[in-house]
């Protein structure tokens, strides 16, 4: 990797003007009702009477969608990564965190499954 | 002191004579560090709840397996009943009153809606919004709290303490943690209306409100975990 | 929680009013010298040189009990220490070498260089960073306090399950461990927010990426690993705590508990723990061998990818720790092959160390020296290292002396050797004069003699099977004659490592009688922007803040290439460097605060060990103080500071 491809700090750009890239009432209030009708939606689910693979997937997908959402629009995370504009440190840090809690999964496999 | 408060009527709404520093990412250095921060609080309660999934799994083992010390560590007088439904289930759902937690759920979903209100109103230079969402958020988030302190009381007398048995010290650790960062933010609500009240929380200080409102959804972001990996997939 | 800390929370918003006192605010503190001083200084230097301080005090303190291992260990069947004693003594060693010396030290160094070398002017939280510091002195102090308040802990530094539990360390010491290395650990994890922010957000204009000097770096990498370690161990010591003082069931086997999850907990943080403790000597060596060399760095981008690659693998071989525990095959497998990957990296450091010193006019001095010493036994130390990726022979080795000589050679031979030479490097930057060379290089070469002749032997040992953290041996197992050595170079060893302190006092006092000549801004023709400003750094860092064109920019300031392309000197480092002029430049105001809330702490800790009514107490000076603190000013007020022409702002928030 040459040294000029990550040359990138010309990013500096001062902040003060961030807010007003951010979401509408209107936004807040209908990433709520999604929020709120995925919570029915898990709740009805785990009212199934399923089990296994059935029951963990498509909770676990949810809460990951649920987390998405109140991640990218609550916390302003979409328009942050824009101010951000795909810098390397994004990635590396998300990367990092994906890790740090995989490491957590493979905690939990080893006793599960005892390999 | 007083003398200070004093004044504070007549201060002008913030022009725009605040600066924005210089910082090399673009992000401001406050709130790169709460989402540092935050990051660091993601292995936090990472660990706690795969100990208490593994907590969780050994202690089912147990039970349906009839170790004795385990059956007596959750039993009390009254809930043969119970626990004679947990082996045979091999689950804790019996324990769990679903319907309650999904409306304590609800309402902290709603006070991270409120917060970014809150937040908005601030932006926008509305102070008496930003008094009455933050004051909703406050109020929706001791709602919460008060569900689970209620929760926690009916947990114990159905059997569940926190030195009886491993399921017990996982559950009231992972969900009583979650309490204690929830009664760290309601601290900082309650201090950001208070400097409201006072004229010290205006527009361009929306920074800070923003802040706290980070914190405070990370927090409704660990309980969209709880809820789903802990209460649902029982 | 997070301390939100701004703009004068207490002050109306929008233009500061100077006539009126700000809201619920002490007057601040105004000494510019003395202990007061330096009690509420949020300066990053001096914060920077009382980790030092701290960390050096902690090194004595924590060789004491090595010392005193040593003389039991010296002859077979010694009755000097009672088998509770030694469990005590060693712990304490192994806790205050790895919490209170080597973290702290890297943390000195990182504090007093990182705004240095990136051209700010402090760090992005000021008073965070005086914070950091005293939350890491309250705990350190308080872990100490348990030799006279009921004796240390005696686990090891590691702690396992279930032998932590109550039944079976009934004492009060593996609390203090406990509740102790939590509070200091609060300070690792403010420092690495406070450390990350400064490095991503206050870099110098044209200050990029590729441009930041590989000590920067490595102490990014450092940092980062700190974010996410930390919270891994306070979870671990937090199931600890709810099982020790409540009587929780975490660990606890009749109940079911598996108290395997503690291993894997503790070495989650434990194995990025040794690399964070590591990676800052690498970053100094890497800043000495190449001033020294009279070379740029071979191969900076390796050097700068082989740290993230370090600091990414680190997370993946924890369980190598752990191959005699009873984890399945696969986990063996996986965690052997990430074990001999990690290797990879290192070894690219070691060898572009080494190819930084080929063909090199090399000045031998002792940073140098030391630098030369970590790239050697650091690399002995890594090839100890990497064996234990062999599971069979590991299985062997494990819990023997041999594990006790790798982990010296990486920590003392490499870590160490590392910071000596940093501290030789950077002594006349921080404090205006040179260490004297003729007794530096005694305390080089009595530091290899006694370093490799107290653990070199322990290889042997080890071999030969003599378990560690035994407090005697038998002299049928024909241990004797290696353990002597050992003895005999333990003591070497503390000599030589005193023997930087009496090196400090005698240069000192020869720079007085001499009349206190000044080293200039650039004594060893170095390389990063430290030096481009005078010698010991003014309290403002630079005068105007550097515009940054090239790696290496202050040397090619220096040095230009002519006609024929080879490098020539062009000025002089006094003609080049900021004359020190701090006019119109505002700092950041000291504070009572951080050091309040800092010791706050302790007093929540002594109440969950003794009685928890001392918590409420500690809980309301906590809050107070947070409260004080958020309302405080970062800048001081009554202070004008509007002199011509109009003040730069250093680039703060408190």
């Amino acid at each position: 990797m040459s040294t000029e491809s990550m040359a990138v700090g010309d990013h500096s750009t001062t902040h003060d003007d961030d807010h007003e890239h951010h979401p509408t009432a209107k936004t807040y209030w209908l990433t709520f009702l999604a929020l709120v009708i995925l919570t029915a939606l898990e709740v009805a689910w785990s009212y199934l009477g399923l089990s296994g693979v059935a029951l963990v997937l498509p909770l676990l997908i949810m809460m990951v969608i649920k987390f998405a959402i109140v991640a990218g629009v609550f916390m302003h995370l979409y328009t942050d990564l824009n101010i951000l504009n795909g810098h390397w440190f994004t990635v590396a840090f998300g990367i990092a965190i994906g890790l740090a809690v995989s490491v957590y999964v493979v905690v939990f496999a080893a006793f599960q499954f005892n390999i | 002191m007083a003398e200070a408060i004093i004044d504070q009527a007549a201060t002008p709404v913030a022009d725009e004579h605040h600066e924005g520093h210089y910082t090399s990412l673009g992000l401001s250095n406050m709130k790169l560090a709460m989402w540092l921060f935050l990051g660091s609080e993601v292995l936090l309660f990472g660990a706690l709840i795969s100990t208490y999934l593994l907590s969780k799994t050994r202690f089912l083992t147990e039970l349906v397996a009839g170790n004795p010390e385990v059956v007596a560590g959750i039993s009390n007088d009254e809930n043969a009943e119970l626990v004679n439904e947990m082996i045979t289930k091999g689950s804790v759902e019996p324990l769990f009153d679903i319907p309650f937690t999904s409306l304590s759920s609800f309402i902290l979903l709603m006070s991270s809606l409120t917060m970014v209100l809150a937040h908005k109103s601030v932006t926008e230079g509305n102070y008496k919004n930003l008094r009455i969402w933050l004051s909703t958020t406050m109020l929706l988030g001791a709602t919460f709290m008060a569900g689970q302190v209620y929760e926690f009381t009916t947990f114990y007398r159905e059997g569940l303490t926190y030195d009886g048995s491993l399921l017990g010290t996982a559950f009231y650790t992972l969900t009583g943690f979650h309490g204690a960062h929830v009664t760290g933010g309601l601290i900082m609500l309650g201090s950001l209306i208070y400097l409201s009240f006072k004229g010290r929380m205006q527009k361009d200080r929306a920074e800070t409100v923003e802040l706290v409102g980070l914190y405070w959804h990370f927090v409704d972001i660990v309980w969209v975990l709880i809820f789903t990996i802990v209460y649902l997939i029982h | 929680m997070a301390i939100v800390e701004q703009e004068p929370l207490a002050l109306p918003a929008g233009e500061p009013s100077r006539s009126a006192r700000p809201l619920g605010v002490f007057s601040r503190p105004r000494n510019t010298t003395g202990l007061k001083n330096w009690l509420t200084s949020v300066d990053h230097k001096k914060i920077g040189i009382m980790y030092g301080v701290a960390s050096l005090f902690f090194l004595l303190w924590g060789g004491v009990p090595a010392l005193l291992i040593r003389l039991q260990l010296a002859r077979p069947n010694q009755g000097l220490l009672s088998g509770d004693a030694y469990n005590q003594i060693f712990t304490m060693h192994g806790t205050v070498m790895v919490f209170l010396v080597v973290m702290p030290m890297g943390a000195a160094f990182a504090n007093y260089l990182l705004p240095l070398q990136i051209g700010a002017r402090d760090v992005a939280f000021p008073r965070i960073n005086a914070f950091s510091f005293w939350v890491f002195l309250a705990g350190g102090i308080m872990l100490n306090t348990s030799w006279f308040l009921g004796g240390g802990p005696d686990g090891g530094w590691f702690n396992y399950a279930p032998n932590n539990g109550i039944a079976y360390s009934p004492g009060i010491g593996i609390d203090f461990w406990n509740v102790a290395l939590m509070i200091a650990g609060f300070g690792s994890l403010t420092g690495a927010v406070n450390l990350i922010t400064t490095v991503l957000n206050m870099r110098a204009p044209g200050m990029t990426w590729m441009r930041l000097p590989v000590f920067t770096w490595m102490t990014l990498v450092t940092q980062f690993l700190l974010l996410f370690a930390i919270p891994v161990l306070t979870v671990a010591q937090l199931l600890l705590l709810f099982d020790r003082r409540f009587d929780g069931n975490f660990f606890n086997v009749a109940q079911g508990a598996d108290p395997l999850l503690w291993q894997h907990l503790f070495w989650i943080f434990g194995h990025p723990e040794v690399y964070l403790m590591i990676l800052p000597a690498f970053g100094i060596v890497s800043e000495v061998i190449p001033a020294f060399a009279r070379k740029p760095i071979f191969g900076y981008p390796f050097m700068v990818f082989s740290g993230i690659a370090i600091g990414f693998m680190g997370w993946g071989v924890w369980a190598h720790h752990m191959f005699v525990s009873g984890i399945g095959p696969l986990s063996v497998t996986a965690f052997a092959v990430a074990t001999m990957f990690i290797a990879v990296p290192t070894g690219v450091k070691v060898l572009n160390w080494m190819a930084t010193l080929w063909g090199g006019k090399l000045i031998l001095n002792t940073a140098m020296l030391f630098s030369i010493g970590l790239v050697t036994q650091f690399t002995l130390g890594g090839l100890s290292g990497v064996s234990h990726a062999i599971a069979p022979a590991d299985t062997q080795q494990t819990d023997t002396y041999y594990i006790v000589a790798h982990f010296h050679y990486v920590l003392f031979g490499g870590a160490l050797f590392g910071f000596y030479s940093g501290l030789y490097f950077w002594w006349p930057k921080a404090f205006g004069y040179k260490l004297n060379e003729k007794i530096g290089k005694w305390n080089f070469w009595t530091m290899v003699l006694g370093f490799n002749l107290t653990f070199g032997p322990m290889h042997i040992l080890g071999l030969q099977g003599m378990p560690r953290r035994m407090q005697t041996y038998d002299t049928s197992q024909g241990f004797n004659t290696w353990n002597m050595w050992a003895t005999i170079g333990s003591f070497i060893l503390a000599f030589a490592t005193l023997s930087i302190l009496y090196n400090a006092l005698v240069s000192y006092l020869g720079w007085r009688r001499a009349g206190r000549p000044n080293p200039g801004p650039d004594p060893w023709d170095a390389r990063s922007l430290e030096w481009s400003i005078q010698s010991p750094t003014p309290e403002h860092n630079f005068d105007v803040t550097p515009t940054v064109t090239s790696l290496d920019d202050w040397w090619y300031h220096k040095y230009q290439e002519d006609e024929n392309g080879v490098l020539r000197r062009v000025a002089s480092s006094k003609e080049l460097a900021q004359p020190g002029n701090g006019e119109g430049v505002h700092l950041p105001a000291p504070s009572y605060w951080p050091i309040i809330v800092a010791f706050s702490l302790p007093i929540i800790g002594y109440g969950l060990i003794f009685s928890l009514w001392l918590c409420i107490p500690g809980v309301f000076l906590l809050l107070a103080a947070m409260y004080g603190w958020s309302l405080e000013p970062a800048d001081d007020l009554d202070q004008d500071h509007h002199s011509e022409p109009e003040p730069e702002l250093a680039q703060t928030h408190g």
